[in-house]
């Protein structure tokens, strides 16, 4: 890597490690009243009993919401109450967006003239935007229009990123809590969306604008270029879509090309900006949670498997892509210099350079994120596999606004279950001893994405339905394919774009692959917090392995390498690995 | 008694979405669009640059220096490759997304990616011409041929070499030099030669617009140290000294020059 690359990934880790345990004490603030567990002495209580920063403004929002929808803030419910109200709002969310999508011809804001969704895409987006995937099968500047821009899917990725983070602080409780309940689903939502989404994604849209990013209703401008020619020039409410896709770890755009639009993503520091809100708040809920529980080194010790992981895949990216194309001619001068980007430049802006690209891209893959501001099909095999392996492991690098807390929080149960095998213990996470009906959830869950991807990726490079939306040859085509289920399956969403997604088969089976990536984590993580949530807390003895020590990050890391290593190996090895030594 | 639980949870999740959507979908793109009108006017609408009042472009987004028969002016520095629709197309961003080792993107590379004339893997090119070994050849309407099939047809010059496919990164290399009048094998700035992310790409790199400065001079009978002046006037570093890439945005220094000459 170059000096500059350093740099600029330093930046992102020093403002990282200042911000996130900033907003991590924030958050832990503002759920503390909504959560009783071990430890902190605190008894059970509703929302808002124990002050909670910014209640001036915010409670009388939350107490009008509450009486609106008829639901006592105070109530608490078991696991499965709160998930069946999980599924009952995806359900109709995606009801109404799917109404939306396919009436967007005839509904007002279209000044743009957009016709409506057809019915397989309507249902592939509708899926994609409230699982948080935002896997983008149709054209942003051409196929929505700015009500369904606006108004149907800015607040499926705000829905998106507040269920995400209500199921989290549902599954803390049942984890470390003492009371058989885990929490009341519209008190999450609605302080979730009151107090982090909506003040976070205002300031951050006005950040955006200010450096170029587009925010009016103006529709296309037509400019008379200096050649002779003519350019339309597009509108658009780009920044607070942009806000809230980032913020929320959603990862869909305005405009087709994402962050790679200038429009989207104007400058260097807005390059970074994105990165940076992508990850920030997924760190923070860690450190939150370590908060919540009484016990900061465990938020700390997860934050370290997380970081580590990022700066891994993101590291090996940066380099490939500034190494370059070795089959481009030697004359085709790849070499950075002051005065030239070097490196793998197809699909890539001038702005941004090979290292800064892959930084961002590949950055925001160990989230659900998975914005892009740069082609990822046009990767090197070593770049791309940077990415793909991101989202093999689970998206927990620091994975999705709550869903990497919950993801990574089973794996830890894992881990301290093969650790007490080895040791021929009874394995305890926070106190609470894991058996066997808690493993075999785990298991469901570690296996339900890979099961998912691998059928129906396997399935579609069969089929002449699958193969025949191919774009580049070889193996390079192959990894399009499996990089598509296992994107959409992880809610990540990025995408090969070279895959013509756009067809019967890939809207279906990509939109059934997101909604079991989406609801089967989430219903399981909730089960597995229902079975611990009021499970007696053993004393800790010194026999008791400490799940916050070097000892336990680095064997959480194995297990987390393990189990997506061996689940995916023979798929990289088919894909960018076989093309890496082809090539 | 769970689908009670359910209708009911159903019923709240109705209200939820109705109060969701008037206050996210309406309320809030439209505060931070006010705010950010207020504010950063000129940013919000696009960035948009005007010469005698009459709109030109934007700052932000490459626009295509070609006549109406789509080759490039030899009096403006010419932007990266676009792969926004015909080039440029700001209403079809987008990359193209081509492989790193298709050979669309890098040609017939022997021993990689190389077909025979059967459309079976061979070991060397039979389409390399003298100019281009990776060239991939073309058929009559101009189509690149990567899967040939016997009795393929083919385009050819007249001294029998096939016409290789123009939008291979040799190709773009040998025409970039051609058109800049640079030595057979000087080096070509990847920036160059390749299409960006959002094929809107506004910006070049300082060696590419150093490179092609030499061209807009003679074209514009201006001396080169003019030219190479206004380059380095239109050079905008590293953001904070450390973001991202130094740059030249090509629209403005377009406008600058026809400001000289």
């Amino acid at each position: 890597m170059s000096v500059s690359g350093w740099e600029q990934l330093a930046f992102v880790v020093v403002v990282t490690a200042v911000a996130a345990p900033l907003l991590g004490r924030y958050l832990a603030a503002t759920f503390r009243g909504t959560v009783s567990v071990s430890g902190t002495g605190s008894e059970s209580g509703g929302a808002g009993k124990k002050g909670a920063p910014g209640d001036r403004v915010f409670l009388p929002v939350e107490r009008l919401v509450y009486r609106t929808l008829g639901v006592d803030p105070e109530s608490s419910w078991t696991w499965r109450a709160y998930a069946l109200a999980v599924l009952a709002f995806g359900l109709l969310s995606t009801l109404l967006l799917y109404i939306i999508l396919r009436l967007q011809g005839v509904l007002p804001g279209n000044p743009t003239h957009t016709p409506g969704m057809p019915p397989l895409l309507s249902f592939n987006t509708a899926i994609s935007f409230i699982t948080g995937t935002n896997w983008q099968a149709y054209e942003g500047e051409t196929q929505a229009s700015y009500l369904a821009d606006t108004v149907g899917l800015v607040v499926a990725q705000f829905t998106a990123a507040g269920v995400g983070l209500a199921v989290a602080l549902a599954v803390v409780r049942g984890i470390a809590g003492k009371t058989r309940t885990i929490g009341n689903f519209w008190v999450d939502l609605t302080r979730s969306l009151v107090r982090v989404f909506v003040p976070l994604s205002v300031l951050s849209a006005l950040v955006m604008v200010s450096q170029g990013a587009v925010q009016n209703l103006s529709g296309f401008r037509t400019a008379a270029t200096l050649a002779g020619g003519s350019q339309k020039i597009p509108g658009g409410l780009v920044a607070s879509m942009e806000a809230i896709k980032l913020l929320g770890t959603n990862g869909g755009s305005y405009y087709a090309a994402g962050g790679a639009h200038p429009f989207e993503n104007p400058t260097g520091f807005t390059n970074m900006f994105d990165l940076l809100i992508v990850i920030v708040l997924p760190f923070a809920i860690v450190l939150m949670f370590g908060r919540l529980i009484g016990r900061p080194r465990q938020g700390y010790a997860i934050v370290a498997v997380m970081a580590i992981i990022f700066v891994g895949h993101t590291v090996v990216s940066m380099q490939a892509e500034l190494h370059g194309n070795h089959l481009l001619p030697a004359s085709v001068s790849q070499v950075a210099s002051g005065v030239n980007p070097g490196g793998n430049m197809e699909g890539k802006e001038t702005r941004f350079g090979p290292e800064a690209s892959a930084l961002m891209t590949v950055g925001t893959m160990g989230t659900t994120a998975g914005a892009t501001d740069s082609a990822l099909d046009s990767y090197t095999p070593v770049g791309g596999t940077g990415a793909f392996v991101a989202i093999l492991l689970g998206e927990i690098s620091p994975g999705g606004d709550g869903g990497g807390l919950y993801s990574i929080l089973v794996l830890a149960l894992l881990a301290v279950f093969v650790a007490g095998l080895m040791v021929g213990r009874t394995p305890e996470f926070l106190g609470k001893k894991i058996r066997a009906t808690q493993m075999k959830l785990v298991v469901a869950y570690v296996l339900a994405i890979p099961t998912t991807v691998l059928i129906l990726g396997s399935t579609s490079l069969v089929i002449a339905a699958g193969t025949r939306s191919i774009l580049n040859p070889g193996l390079h085509g192959l990894t399009e394919v499996t990089y598509a289920y296992a994107s959409v399956a992880n809610n990540n969403g990025s995408a090969f774009a070279g895959l013509a997604a756009n067809t019967p088969w890939y809207n279906t089976t990509l939109g059934l692959a997101m909604l079991v990536g989406r609801f089967a984590p989430i219903v399981l993580a909730l089960a597995i917090a229902g079975s611990l949530a009021g499970a007696r807390v053993h004393a800790r003895t010194r026999a008791t392995l400490d799940t916050a020590g070097p000892t336990f990050i680095a064997f959480l890391l194995g297990v987390i390498v393990i189990v997506g290593g061996l689940i995916y190996f023979p798929m990289l090895i088919l894909g960018p690995i076989g093309e890496r030594i082809i090539g | 008694m769970r689908s009670a639980i359910f209708g009911r949870h159903l019923v709240s999740s109705a209200i939820m979405l109705l109060g969701v959507t008037l206050v996210l979908g309406f309320g809030y793109p439209l505060v931070v669009t006010g705010l950010s009108q207020l504010f950063f006017h000129q940013q919000a609408n696009g960035s948009l640059l005007y010469r005698d009042g009459k709109l030109v472009g934007s700052a932000l987004l490459g626009q295509s220096f070609t006549d109406s028969k789509g080759n490039p002016l030899p009096q403006y520095f010419q932007p990266r490759p676009s792969a926004a629709g015909a080039g440029y197309d700001a209403s079809s961003s987008g990359a193209s997304n081509l492989g790193p080792s298709n050979p669309l993107l890098i040609g017939f590379v022997a021993g990689v990616n190389t077909v025979g004339l059967n459309g079976q893997p061979s070991a060397a090119n039979p389409f390399a011409t003298k100019a281009d070994p990776a060239c991939v050849p073309t058929d009559p309407k101009g189509n690149p041929v990567t899967s040939p099939a016997p009795g393929q047809k083919y385009a050819k010059a007249s001294d029998g070499s096939y016409i290789c496919d123009p939008n291979t990164i040799p190709e773009r290399a040998i025409a970039y030099r051609a058109f800049n009048g640079l030595a057979a094998n000087a080096p070509v700035p990847s920036d160059a030669v390749t299409a960006s992310g959002s094929g809107l790409d506004p910006d070049i790199s300082v060696q590419n617009a150093l490179a092609q400065a030499p061209r807009v001079a003679r074209a514009r009978h201006l001396a080169v140290s003019q030219v190479t002046a206004l380059v380095h006037r239109y050079t905008q570093g590293r953001q904070w000294g450390f973001l991202g890439e130094p740059t030249v945005n090509v629209l403005k220094l377009n406008l600058a020059l026809d400001g000289v000459s």
